[in-house]
């Protein structure tokens, strides 16, 4: 039915047609063109939903084409008036005013008829005008590309301001003419929304999240209209809301603190941070994410910081993991909102291991060492759990309690009697752990789990040389008298030692566990040897022995402090072994270590009950010695006793001590002192109901003196430690200062025991007189080679 | 079997040229005009109502489809499309150099209608077959070539002739 018109002979004269629109412009008729354009822009403007059929499409598409390349200008232009425009004169700027004008003008009518609304009136307003006049601009864009890709094109090449591609002028005059006007009460009506929902009711979220995407659609780049920024949308969205949301939680906040206690409000903030969190993704833009939750923490957390911090010391004392984690969580989020707790923390746990030990140390010198260490340990074990589980483990938090444990583990009431006890203390509990006699055998795990204790308290120990030195003797004894529990264990406790103090800290106890195995080999090869060198026949009578070689410089022992004689078997037996060692190993000198050697001795003489077998004595070999004076007489003086073995009283009279208290002897007269004149008499109705006596049995105040030798030596040690440091410093800078000298020296011990600065002056001056150093000018000292 | 042919099948869409025929034409070829496709896009190309282009006749629109057809398969021409390695070559390749074989009066019939449809990639085909028309001829050639009387006074070409000196091949 409808005809489609020839533009070769625009109808100009045809009537207007079933879409009401006027009929066909003249190419070159700027006023028919736009009347006729301005029925189409009206009609996409107002009444997009009644439809737009084809023709009215193609004819607005091909009206604004015809009008731009229409000869008509071209020849006006002239030739000489448009040099400057470097080509052909292009049509359109009229079609645009007119363009502009009309939106100005429908514009204004929007503008006008908001104001007849408010709040969510206003918004659904406000959203439906937008979307209608955005869509609208997408048809105006597409109707008027040909004007978009030649006049518009050209006019923003030539860089001509306030020019834009149809769609973006309908944004520009959106922004200016209606949103100039109306963003302030539509900025309104959306904050009162939102603190709608802050107060618990429901709302229409799309709205928001509509307005949201107009105000970011409108950030147009003043330089290329191609991109968007958020100015519009921060200065016009995201100021107000912030502003708004740290009015209604600094109000809230106060208010709900006024009437409830610190927990509740912590409690309270933390859900409002987290609603906040929720918020963004449903109806805001990513970008307020940051700034929203500085806002939120400003007015919930910093404001009222003080408030929370005051509460830190009391949940602290009651334990109360849960809110302890509530409050680091919520000062986390702020800066520096934690330091004042970790000096707090610090504190607390700095007088928990204090009032611990005090509690321990009622006790006095008999404490044990168990009980000592594991009140350190409880200590420790709390607040670790605590700084795992309230405080996410946190690395300044762990720092905090590294800090307090290392106090109170070195400088507690304990401590006072004398500097070294912790470390003492550690390694005596430590040998208790595994020595078999404990009478409880621990279980593997238990084993396990126990040493990583150790390791614990050892970590914050901080003279680690005075641990060093007990361990060493005591895993000497354990070694030397068999009374290690396990292997096993002993390896796994060197090695947590040397993970934690590297190589040279441990290289010692190493050796000693090396030796302990090779003079298990060399027992063996002895046997061997024995057996291929003598008759079987005699053999059978040789005392049966074994050795161990222990290296001098790794083995924390020393030679015997008394002359000792050694009884005609037992010299031969060890004349034969020291003749094969000296033939195995050429220029060794053996040193005999008599006060740790033992013997088992079969007592003949007496019968066990209702057997036939006699009891055997464990002895040491002092004992043995004076023992077998016997064989040859029943009866032994003091003074023969003395004279055959040459032993000093002091061990003389202990050994023989043992005796008559066991009633192995009978001294005569009865009940004398051990000394000249005294006769001892074989007790040969000694009567007993078990296989095996040990009368070697440690003496007392031998204990008493070996630790304290044991201070001493760590006394002597220190001093060579610092000097070799010294040392060592000096010959690598050649030249220093003394008090650079004085702490890079301590830089270097550190690890290993903290030295007094006097003391290594006192070390410095040693070094000078020994000429390994000489004073230069100025304060310095020089390394002589 | 059914099923596949009918979603192999491309839809088909109506265009009514200026002198009032109706062209049955495979949407894709046609939406290689961007107005037709932004019509389409528009009002929904669901109906069975033709496309009225009062602009262009059917001879020249046969021409523009048959050049459609061989490049459907081409990059979807954007909003905006301006690369500037095309513009900067005369390069033609060699179907379209055929296709270009036809006497003046359709050579600008077809520039106009690509113009007006929005079809870039064929309006630069069409300048550029132009372009290499007057490439190396002098100014009365070219004239000759494309008909066209010397309007210019004596003095305004010596003016033409001294500004563009710079360019003068020697």
């Amino acid at each position: 039915m409808a005809t489609p018109t020839r533009t070769a002979t625009p109808s100009g004269t045809s009537t207007p047609d079933a879409s009401g629109m006027p009929p066909m412009p003249q190419k070159d008729d700027v006023k028919a063109t736009w009347n006729y354009l301005e029925a189409g822009v009206e009609k996409i403007m107002n009444d997009l939903r009644g439809g737009m059929d084809m023709k009215t499409y193609m004819g607005l598409y091909t009206a604004i084409h015809n009008f731009c390349t229409a000869q008509k200008a071209v020849g006006s232009g002239g030739f000489t008036g448009h040099q400057n425009r470097g080509g052909a004169h292009l049509l359109g700027e009229d079609l645009y005013q007119h363009l502009i004008i009309y939106l100005q003008n429908h514009l204004k009518g929007v503008q006008d008829r908001s104001r007849d609304h408010v709040d969510e009136a206003l918004l659904t307003y406000y959203i439906r005008e937008w979307n209608r006049y955005t869509t609208a601009g997408q048809y105006n864009n597409h109707l008027f590309r040909y004007l978009n890709r030649h006049w518009v094109k050209r006019e923003m090449d030539e860089g001509k301001k306030n020019i834009y591609d149809i769609y973006t002028l309908h944004l520009v005059r959106w922004k200016d003419d209606m949103f100039a006007g109306t963003q302030e009460s539509v900025m309104r009506s959306v904050l009162k929304l939102v603190e709608k929902q802050r107060n618990g009711e429901t709302i229409e979220q799309s709205h928001i999240k509509s307005v949201v995407d107009s105000f970011v659609s409108l950030g147009l780049d003043e330089s290329d209209s191609t991109k968007s920024t958020l100015d519009v949308y921060k200065e016009y969205f995201e100021k107000p809301f912030l502003v708004s949301t740290a009015e209604y939680y600094d109000t809230e906040s106060k208010q709900f603190l006024a009437e409830n206690n610190v927990v509740e409000y912590m409690k309270k903030a933390e859900a409002r941070l987290d609603e906040e969190k929720e918020r963004v993704p449903l109806y805001l833009l990513n970008e307020i994410m940051t700034p929203l939750m500085r806002t939120c923490e400003q007015s919930l957390i910093t404001n009222h910081s003080a408030i929370l911090r005051d509460e830190f010391q009391s949940l602290l004392d009651q334990d109360r993991q849960d809110d302890l984690g509530r409050m680091y969580k919520l000062l986390a989020r702020i800066p520096d909102g934690l330091d004042p707790l970790r000096n707090r923390f610090e504190t607390h746990v700095r007088k928990a291991g204090l009032a611990a030990v005090e509690k321990v140390s009622a006790e006095g010198d008999s404490l044990e060492p168990k009980v000592y260490v594991e009140a350190l340990l409880e200590v420790h074990t709390q607040y670790q759990d605590l700084v795992n589980r309230a405080f996410n483990g946190e690395s300044e938090f762990v720092r905090s309690l590294d800090n307090a444990c290392r106090e109170f583990v070195n400088r507690n009431k304990i401590c006072k009697s004398g500097s070294n006890k912790s470390p003492e203390l550690l390694a005596k509990y430590t040998d208790n752990l595994l020595k078999k006699s404990t009478a409880k055998m621990t279980e593997e795990d238990d084993m396990e789990k126990l040493l990583t204790q150790i390791m614990t308290v050892f970590k914050y120990i901080e003279d680690k040389d005075v641990f060093q030195k007990f361990y060493s003797r005591m895993l000497a004894k354990r070694l030397v008298q068999t009374s290690s529990a396990s292997d096993d264990a002993e390896t796994s406790m060197i090695s947590k030692l040397k993970e934690a103090c590297g190589f040279e800290y441990t290289n010692k106890l190493q050796r000693m566990f090396q030796d302990m195995q090779i003079s298990k080999d060399l027992n063996t090869s002895y046997k061997d040897w024995v057996n291929d060198t003598f008759e079987r026949e005699d053999v059978k009578n040789f005392v049966d022995a074994t050795y161990n070689i222990l290296g001098t410089g790794f083995w924390p022992l020393n030679p015997p402090v008394t002359p000792f004689v050694a009884p005609i078997e037992i010299n031969k037996t060890y004349e034969r072994f020291a003749k094969f060692y000296n033939h195995k190993h050429q220029g060794r000198k053996l040193t005999w270590l008599w006060q740790l050697c033992k013997g088992e001795m079969k007592a003949n003489y007496i019968k066990m009950p209702n057997t036939k077998a006699s009891p055997t004595l464990q002895v040491s070999t002092y004992q043995m010695a004076l023992l077998l004076l016997f064989n040859d007489n029943d009866t032994v003086s003091y003074e023969e006793m003395a004279g055959a073995t040459k032993l000093a009283k002091e061990t003389l009279d202990p050994s023989i001590g043992v005796f008559v208290k066991a009633k192995i002897v009978i001294a005569s007269p009865d009940g004398a002192k051990p000394e000249a004149g005294t006769v001892y008499k074989l007790n040969t109705g000694f009567k007993t109901k078990k296989m095996k006596i040990n009368l070697n049995i440690g003496i007392k105040s031998e204990q008493k003196q070996e630790a304290e030798d044991t201070h001493k030596t760590i006394e002597e040690d220190r001093k060579l430690l610092m000097q070799s440091a010294i040392v060592r410093i000096m010959k690598s800078r050649k030249k220093m200062k003394h008090q650079q000298l004085v702490s890079e020296t301590i830089g270097q011990i550190k690890s290993r025991f903290s030295p007094r600065v006097p003391d290594i002056k006192k070390c410095i001056d040693i070094l000078l007189e020994k000429e390994y150093l000489e004073r230069l000018e100025g304060d310095e000292l020089g390394y002589l080679a | 079997m059914a099923a596949t042919t009918s979603i192999e099948t491309p839809q088909k869409i109506l265009l009514t040229t200026s002198d009032n025929v109706e062209l049955k034409v495979d949407r894709d070829v046609a939406e290689r005009s961007i107005l037709i496709k932004n019509l389409l896009e528009d009002l929904g190309g669901e109906g069975t109502e033709a496309i009225p282009i009062p602009n262009v006749n059917e001879a020249v629109m046969k021409k523009v489809l048959e050049w459609c057809e061989q490049h459907r398969k081409d990059a979807p021409a954007t909003q905006d499309d301006d690369s500037d390695s095309r513009k900067k070559s005369t390069d033609i390749d060699e179907w379209d150099q055929k296709f270009m074989q036809v006497d003046q009066e359709m050579l600008f019939e077809i520039i106009l209608a690509a113009n007006y449809l929005d079809i870039k990639a064929l309006l630069d085909v069409g300048c550029k077959t132009v372009a290499n028309m007057i490439k190396g001829k002098s100014p009365d050639e070219i004239r000759k070539t494309f008909n066209i009387q010397n309007d210019f006074t004596p003095e305004e070409e010596d003016q033409i002739r001294r500004e563009n000196e710079w360019a003068e091949d020697r």
